[in-house]
Formats: C-alpha cells, structure tokens, sequence
C-alpha cells in the first residue's frame, strides 16, 4: 500500500479464519496502488489493485477497489487450497447436519440461505462449502451478500443481522438441494440418485481441475449419507419451509 | 486388431464408485461422468478381450438376469461418446435407444444404460463473480474484471 491507515478497512474482507503467519515468503503479494488526492482536469483518480504483478482492479472508488480484493481473496483460497475442497454452494446447519444449496451466482442460493436463517437454522456460508477429508463440511462464514430484486450491487448482511448464529463445528452433509428459481413454480423436487448429485456437485467444485484426485475422495465421503433432490422453486420462503420440514421429517425425502 | 474390434475401457480416467454407480472424470478433456449402474458394469467388462456378445453373457451371470446384447451395445455407444472407450476405428451400426427399450420390454429387469456427463468448471466459472454480458455496476463484481461503462455489462476475459 502506498498510504498507511487503509488496515481497518481490509481487514473484515478477508477470508473468514484468517491468521496472522510469520513467514516471509508469501504465495501471492497483493499491492494496492491509492490515487493521490490532488484533482486534475480530465483525468481520472484511478485506485489499482495488483496480485504479483497482474492487474486485478482498476476503479476511481476505492470501495470498488476493496471488493474486487476480498472476491480475489476468496477465489483464490477456494482455488489454492489442497487440504479443503470448495464446492460453490450456500450452507446451513440444521439438526446436526449441513443443508448445502450449491448453484451459481444469480441462481438465488444466497436468497433460500437467506429464508431457512430466518426458519431457525444456523449460518455456514452463502458462497462455499468447504470439505474435508472425512466428508465434513465447515463454515465459511462470511457476511451474506444480498442482491436486492436483482440489482447488480450487493449489500452485506452478517448472520447476526438477520437473527441467526453462525455455526463452527463441521458438520456431515444430510441434503443437497439443487434448485432454479422459475416465478410462480410450486417446489416440488424430484429425488436424485447418489451419483447423480455427486456429479451436480462437480459442477460446483472450485478446483477440480487442479485437484481432481482430493474432489472425488471428498467428494465421495461427503455424500455417503446424504440425500439429493433437484427442483424448480418459486418464492424461496415457500422452498426453504419446505426443504427445512423434510430434512428433518421421519420419512424424510422419500414422500418429496 | 483385436484391440481394434473388442471394446476396452480408458485407464487414464479417475473412477469412484456412489452405490452402483460410478463417477469417471477424464484428466483430458476435464469432463466428469456419471455412468448409472448398467453402464458401470458394462464399463468394468471392457478389457478389450469380450465382444457385446460375451459382455451381455458376463453381466447375465453377474446380475442373474438375461441381459440381452442390444442393452449393451446401447451402453457402449454411450460409452463410446462420452470417449470413455479406447477408440474404435469403425464404429458399426447399433440399435438406437428406442429400439433397445423396444426389445427389451416393458418390465426390463435392469436399468437402461444412462451415462450423464458435465464439463468440468474453471474456477472463475465455479465462483461468484458475475460473466460477460452480465449487468454490473464496478469493474470489481466481473470475473474479467471489466464493467464497461456505458452498457453497464461484464466484457472481456
């Protein structure tokens, strides 16, 4: 960094569980260049984020410029990491068991993650599930960012905002849901064999094509026990009762 | 030649087995599979020693049910497309799907031949960045790290 004082601004955009390390050999060196304060005519004041030496961020806002640091951040742990796998997926606890809602972005997981904390359950992540080698999924639990009606920008809400805990133990995966919001539609999902949904899952694994010996093993713990059903939903508050009720029902997803 | 006729399965491909079935990923094309249980069984069977004939007559036995040789032909075309099999250099005429069902009957005692396969993402595509043509507001929301201004729209990379 070019200016001092910028720390406290960076530090809640790390990626959650960060350490101080003593090493002085780092991986990825991040330089953040801040455009001096003088104005000039027809010029731009242009705040620059380098990772090494690639251009990551170019904007006139510096907030523009933070973000763009803490999505390269994340991107790059979920891509980095060999002793985790990172599937792109919404999670919550409940019950002692993980509800993962892997998808896209757009494709309105934040927003079921959103409707089953405000039904009780307990924060894991709107962005990753994180697997280890026993099939366990942990929290990364960084602040929920919300589109509002589809807007492009995002606003942060912590778990704690929207009346919710955040969890920290791992926990075994009990369901996979993997959904498409289509407007007016009745959540009514189809049962998905075990391999069927461990692919689904491959086609949320962040590195998979660096470390595609880790994901099949973990990939294969962490469904072992785990149900997949696979819907169109309308309004997700209908869809997050819903799956809530029957990942804890007695007969479960069999009468889904 | 015999190499040539007799179908053999690709060994440089990760394999795992969900259950009766098996999740394949080929290391080449960065593709991931997953065969349902009669198409894993036929795959196990292709050493490049047994024709259709023989592998239908081996998952006969295996499965105690009369596999008849036009399931596996179906699931060796699947197979086949999905580039899980070493090549073959002429590919013969099978029965199409419809046909298959067809011979086989209503009540079929196995499952139809099913080999579902999905491209493999590259880690910008697994993450939640928006993509190009994608509406944006800042340079920082685009995997490619550009929102061009005047269409407010995700461009490049």
């Amino acid at each position: 960094m070019n200016v001092s004082g910028l720390m406290p601004g960076i530090l809640p955009r790390l990626p959650p569980g960060w350490k101080v390390s003593r090493r002085v050999v780092v991986e990825r060196l991040y330089s953040l260049v801040v455009a001096d304060g003088f104005e000039r005519r027809g010029m731009r004041r242009l705040h620059v984020l380098y990772a090494n030496s690639i251009r990551v961020a170019r904007d006139t806002s510096l907030n523009m410029v933070l973000e763009a640091l803490e999505n390269d951040l994340q991107r790059y742990t979920a891509t980095a990491t060999s002793e985790m796998t990172f599937l792109h997926a919404g999670v919550v606890g409940w019950r002692g068991r993980a509800i993962m809602v892997p998808g896209c972005s757009l494709s309105g997981k934040t927003t079921l993650v959103r409707e089953m904390l405000r039904l009780g359950a307990t924060y894991y992540s709107d962005e990753f599930a994180v697997v280890d080698d026993s099939g366990l999924v942990h929290p990364f639990a960084r602040p929920l960012g919300i589109r509002e009606d589809f807007f492009p920008a995002q606003t942060n809400y912590t778990a704690e905002n929207l009346g919710a805990s955040t969890g920290v133990k791992p926990l075994p995966l009990g369901t996979a849901v993997l959904c498409s919001y289509e407007a007016g539609a009745r959540w009514q999902p189809a049962l998905l064999s075990q391999g069927q949904g461990a692919l689904e899952l491959l086609a949320n694994s962040v590195a998979v094509r660096c470390q595609p010996h880790q994901t099949l093993r973990r990939l294969q713990k962490l469904v072992e026990h785990a149900v997949f059903v696979k819907g169109a939903r309308g309004e997700a508050r209908e869809a997050a009762a819903s799956i809530l009720n029957q990942s804890c029902a007695e007969e479960g997803w069999g009468a889904a | 030649m015999r190499e040539q006729q007799f179908p053999r399965a690709r060994q440089d491909c990760l394999s795992r087995e969900f259950g009766d079935e098996v999740l394949v990923y080929d290391l080449q094309r960065n593709v991931g599979h997953c065969l349902n249980s009669t198409a894993a069984a036929t795959w196990r069977l292709c050493d490049g020693n047994n024709n259709s004939s023989q592998i239908a007559g081996t998952l006969s036995r295996q499965l105690s049910v009369q596999v008849d040789e036009s399931i596996v032909q179906l699931a060796l075309d699947q197979l086949g497309d999905a580039h899980l099999l070493v090549e073959r250099e002429a590919p013969t005429e099978h029965p199409s799907r419809r046909v298959a069902i067809r011979r086989m009957g209503i009540a079929a005692a196995i499952a139809l031949p099913l080999v579902t396969s999905i491209i493999a993402p590259t880690p910008a595509q697994a993450a939640s960045c928006l993509h190009n043509l994608q509406a944006c507001t800042s340079n920082a929301q685009c995997c490619s790290g550009l929102c061009a201004p005047a269409v407010h729209t995700c461009v490049g990379g």
